[in-house]
């Protein structure tokens, strides 16, 4: 055999080595146009309206990178995707994303089990993912990759901040109304657990199904048990109605009301009355301008953007998550997914709430808590809905052991 | 009659795709991933075409409206990801079960539904397919429950050797086409056997085909048996696809798309399921992107193509084309 053959045949064997190699199809996506981040969130469905602050969120953090020059003169574009609350359709939008528009990273999704999806077609592909929606189950090792990020907080440390608040200043017999799927099994784990330490004893766990509308069968048997505390871990509508209708049996006279997450938008939606002396945790609120420099900034900003509106948890949410990738990216001085993620996890961040950084075993974003208690007397405006009580430091003992995760610490 | 030369290039075209039904639909298959917006998408038509095909082998060729399926889908789907998530098992292997559980489901729920007739055997179709989806719902050690399984992932298929990329989406979807065909000539072989014929024989006059000496209960058996097992193959391919399974696959929802697809698409004829799969998807898939009122156009266009196409889209060409 000659010698240029064998040239030749190295030569073929290389470049078939080289076109099917991942990396090759990243350095190629990386040298080429803007740099695109595919959002699919839930547009349409039950959800839309915190789907909406998430965009506005994110194109504002876009907007920035790219009035700063971007990446060494490379912009940034946002596709945003309808999820329909879907995981199969969230999917399927994702493998789109990924192979027909080559986005360099995905964000976004506002339900646990659509996350997941998204997550698993992203990492599989080594495309690094930042979900922006609360789940506990993303940060566990099965779930997780080197591309998994996680800007929302868990449930862990949403229900540990707010039920470490409540137990000692309002009594220690808890009772629970809860929505019969992941996020509200695993927020009542979460206050069971903070409980602990105080010796708080569960008199009851009522399950429903999601999206109830009546709740009286319900509340006299919660009535009869006289709780300290009734925590509500159900989300959106059911939470507006559970809460209501509480309310009306007069249940509010001798227990107090606690969710898990208290957000703008339900509070908005069902009005002060049916929320007063709610209590509940928050990812953000915007009166955390008064303390908080960088919440100031971020408000400002928003406001200016968006004709006065003040954001909300969502739109903070995919404001820190963009912004966050987008920094590590220029970091990087490239949008590699390795050498982003590596960026990722040494970035230490103050984009809207005070100090952030991703803890390095699951990628979770250790973050200030908030406590906040709805109000109905003393309001500046009509978006001063909250008082914040109490904010939690960002503090990684709160959050489950990395072994506990299943990671190698 | 026969090989009498046809009298217009239109017959003869339509002859000729009926007679070769099966490598016409291929032949479109192969294409198709060119032709659409994204390469996802074009999968996701080719399991959900496959879906409507195996459903309606029940409903346009037996004449029976199931409002179940979902349940043959999801199960196929969960079987699939179950045994390669839990067990390990190889993706070619697990195929196979997501197969093998779909039509052990459609065995014991067809044993139940099958002396019931019309709305009736709409209704306990329906019934049983919502047992079937809280029986997965509940059992979140094994699959997920409402957050779904994950983790069903293929990177490389090894062929004696020859090592494809599945990630890559055109090797995915080609990989996909050729379980997609092997099920599409079964069905037309199966139609257009005996057993076909009697099947079509149940939907025009049950008691005609009884009295023709036929055991009509059992016909109507295997055939929700066969549609069943179909079906859990494009769950199977739809585990691979999305590398997840979603709890909604096997919601009343999706059994309830799958009448539409074969309605839109002209029920009782080959290709027609496939059709109405193809527009549905694609049109939800471009609204989508463009407006966020998608549901009004699928809306819309669906209520057109019932008040003025009965026959379906492809029901429908075919009479243009007959009548030629």
């Amino acid at each position: 055999m000659s010698e240029t053959n064998i040239r030749r045949r190295k030569l073929l064997l290389s470049a078939a080595a080289a076109a099917t190699t991942p990396f090759w199809i990243n350095s190629v996506r990386a040298q080429e146009g803007p740099i695109r981040i595919g959002y699919p969130v839930p547009l349409t469905g039950p959800y839309a309206a915190e789907a909406k602050d998430q965009v506005q969120g994110a194109e504002l953090a876009i907007m920035e990178f790219n009035e700063s020059g971007g990446l060494n003169g490379r912009k940034c574009e946002l596709l945003v995707r309808d999820t329909k609350l879907s995981p199969g359709e969230a999917a399927t939008r994702t493998l789109e994303l990924i192979e027909k528009d080559k986005a360099n990273f995905i964000v976004g999704s506002l339900s646990s089990s659509v996350q997941l999806a998204v997550n698993n077609v992203a990492k599989e592909r080594r495309i690094i993912y930042s979900s922006i929606s609360q789940s506990d189950t993303i940060n566990e090792v099965k779930d997780w990759s080197p591309y998994t990020f996680h800007e929302a907080m868990n449930p862990t440390m949403t229900a540990g901040a707010v039920g470490r608040y409540v137990f000692p200043k309002y009594g220690k017999r808890i009772a629970f109304l809860t929505a019969d799927y992941a996020y509200g099994h695993e927020m009542v784990k979460g206050f069971q657990r903070a409980g602990k330490p105080f010796g708080v004893e569960t008199l009851i766990d009522i399950r429903h199904p999601i999206g109830a509308s009546d709740y009286s069968t319900f509340l006299p048997r919660i009535m009869s048990l006289k709780p300290d505390i009734l925590f509500f871990c159900n989300f959106g509508r059911d939470l507006i109605s559970s809460i209501k209708q509480a309310g009306d049996f007069g249940l509010k006279n001798n227990t107090r009301f606690v969710t898990p997450q208290l957000t703008l938008t339900a509070r908005l939606a069902g009005g002060s009355d049916v929320f007063d002396g709610v209590i509940g945790g928050a990812t953000y609120y915007w009166r955390l301008e008064d303390t908080v420099p960088s919440a100031k900034a971020f408000n400002d900003k928003y406001r200016k953007a968006y004709a006065g509106a003040v954001p909300s948890d969502f739109s903070a949410l995919g404001y820190s998550s963009v912004r966050a990738i987008l920094t590590a990216a220029r970091n990087a001085g490239s949008t590699d997914s390795d050498k982003v993620s590596t960026a990722l996890r040494q970035l230490k961040y103050d984009f809207t709430k005070g100090p952030e950084y991703y803890r390095n075993c699951d990628h979770q974003a250790v973050q200030s808590v908030l406590v906040i208690e709805s109000k109905s007397k003393n309001m500046k405006d009509k978006n001063d809905v909250f008082d914040i009580v109490a904010i939690e430091k960002p503090d990684e003992s709160h959050l489950r052991s990395c072994q506990e995760l299943g990671h190698k610490a | 009659m026969e090989g009498a030369p046809s009298r217009t290039p239109y017959r003869l075209i339509a002859t000729q795709v009926s007679r070769h039904r099966v490598a016409a639909v291929i032949a479109f298959l192969v294409v198709l991933p060119w032709l659409t917006p994204s390469h996802a998408l074009a999968a996701n038509i080719l399991i959900f075409g496959l879906y409507a095909v195996g459903f309606n082998l029940l409903f346009g060729y037996t004449g029976l409206l199931s409002f179940g399926h979902a349940a043959f889908l999801g199960s196929g789907s969960y079987a699939t990801g179950v045994v390669m998530v839990h067990y390990g098992w190889p993706w070619w292997l697990a195929i196979p079960a997501g197969i093998t559980l779909a039509a052990l489901i459609g065995l014991c729920m067809g044993y139940l539904v099958i002396r019931s007739r019309g709305i009736y055997f709409a209704m306990v179709t329906l019934a049983l397919g919502q047992c079937v989806y809280f029986a997965f719902y509940k059992a979140e050690a094994i699959t997920g429950g409402e957050n779904g399984l994950r983790g069903v992932n293929v990177e490389t298929i090894d062929l004696l050797g020859w090592k494809l990329d599945f990630q890559d989406p055109i090797t995915k979807y080609f990989v996909m086409l050729v379980f997609v065909a092997a099920a599409l000539w079964f069905v037309s072989r199966l139609l257009a056997s005996p057993f076909g014929a009697v099947l079509e024989s149940v939907r025009e006059n049950e008691k005609r085909a009884a009295a023709c000496g036929y055991d009509v209960a059992r016909t109507k058996l295997l055939a929700f048996v066969i549609s069943a097992a179909i079906c859990g193959l494009a769950g199977a391919l739809r585990a691979l696809h999305l590398s997840i399974v979603p709890i909604d696959s096997l919601h009343y929802l999706t059994s309830g798309q799958v009448v539409m697809m074969s309605l839109l698409g002209g029920m009782g004829t080959f290709f027609g399921p496939f059709v109405g799969a193809a527009t549905i998807l694609w049109v939800e898939d471009v609204a989508t992107i463009l407006t966020k009122s998608w549901q009004l156009v699928v809306g819309v266009i669906f209520i057109i193509f019932v008040l003025f196409f009965p026959r379906g889209i492809w029901g429908s060409f075919l009479h243009w084309l007959g009548r030629r």
